[in-house]
């Protein structure tokens, strides 16, 4: 079945809409093309795309040589807010930015839950 | 121990991951991922953080190479790779005259950012489409000033074709340094 990208992208925007403090979102392929995204103004999806991919390999490489297991997500802390990178199966990589006032806990929840959404849409 | 940091830049399939492997003592740190776009047409992965490897020059010093990704939405980790790198050699399959214009592209974005030394080597020159050495000397360095950058043709598949290249580029990153340091002592 093809992929439904105005559906992906409806599902993304509502994430950003809906959920507290989340900021942008972007879903990538793994080689860090943009799939669906609902950025920021300024950002440049193609960007932020490569940039995704390019920080999760290296991640997902130092689980792998340091004896990590697999990678769950990577988590950067800026004093001005959240990114974190989450793999979405074999074929996508989704980035959630946020900004400081999100509550961990419920970021890492949401995004659980949009994954389990976006996942069976790629399938 | 002196660590010398070099770039593999260049366009993509070029053989940059290849040279690297090729060569580095270490099993050389990819970040290969299943290509989905145009390159898949030319191969099945692509790199798409950095690659890698490391090798022993002489007794004082270490090679540390690092091979960029090929295509131009990646170009932050040419910016992040190339400020830190002390000489680089930008590489250009011989094959696919349509992509010299991207290699000089590469370069520009290279010499906006450093000047230290650099070649030029040309991949894939057993390749049936491949041009002759002359052609592509005249096509790389029609929108070139003085200084040219020296041009080389490297197998990446090959240990002694790669080691070679790697020599040109050491011996030209040493004569440089010989040359600042001439100019900085002569009064």
């Amino acid at each position: 079945m093809a992929i439904n990208t105005e559906k992906l992208a409806h599902l993304l925007q509502e994430f950003v809409t809906v959920t507290a403090d989340v900021q942008g979102a972007a879903l990538v392929t793994p080689d860090g093309l943009p799939l669906a995204s609902s950025l920021p103004g300024p950002m440049d999806e193609e960007r932020v795309s490569a940039m995704s991919a390019a920080m999760l390999s290296l991640g997902e490489r130092i689980c792998k040589e340091l004896a990590r297991g697999i990678i769950d997500r990577i988590f950067v802390d800026g004093n001005e807010g959240y990114g974190i990178l989450t793999s979405c199966g074999e074929d996508a990589v989704l980035l959630v930015l946020a900004n400081r006032a999100a509550k961990q806990g419920v970021l890492m929840l949401e995004i659980k839950r949009a994954l389990e959404s976006i996942k069976p849409m790629l399938a | 121990m002196e660590i010398m940091r070099l770039v593999v830049a260049g366009t993509v399939g070029a053989g940059k991951s290849t040279f690297i492997r090729t060569i580095s003592e270490i099993e050389a740190v990819d970040t290969d991922k299943a290509a989905t776009d145009e390159t898949a047409l030319l191969k099945k992965k692509t790199t798409v953080a950095f690659d890698f490897g490391r090798l022993a020059f002489g007794p004082e010093m270490a090679l540390h190479l690092y091979g960029t990704p090929g295509q131009a939405r990646f170009d932050f980790m040419w910016d992040i790779l190339i400020r830190k790198a002390h000489a680089y050699i930008l590489l250009v399959a011989a094959n696919r005259p349509s992509e010299f214009r991207y290699a000089r592209q590469i370069l520009q974005f290279m010499k906006q950012r450093v000047r230290i030394p650099m070649i030029v080597g040309l991949t894939h020159m057993d390749c049936l489409e491949a041009w002759d050495l002359e052609t592509i000397k005249i096509s790389l360095r029609q929108l070139e000033g003085k200084g040219h950058p020296p041009i080389i043709t490297v197998d990446a598949r090959d240990e002694a074709s790669v080691a070679e290249a790697l020599i040109t580029l050491m011996q030209l990153l040493m004569q440089t340094r010989e040359a600042a340091e001439n100019s900085m002592n002569s009064p």
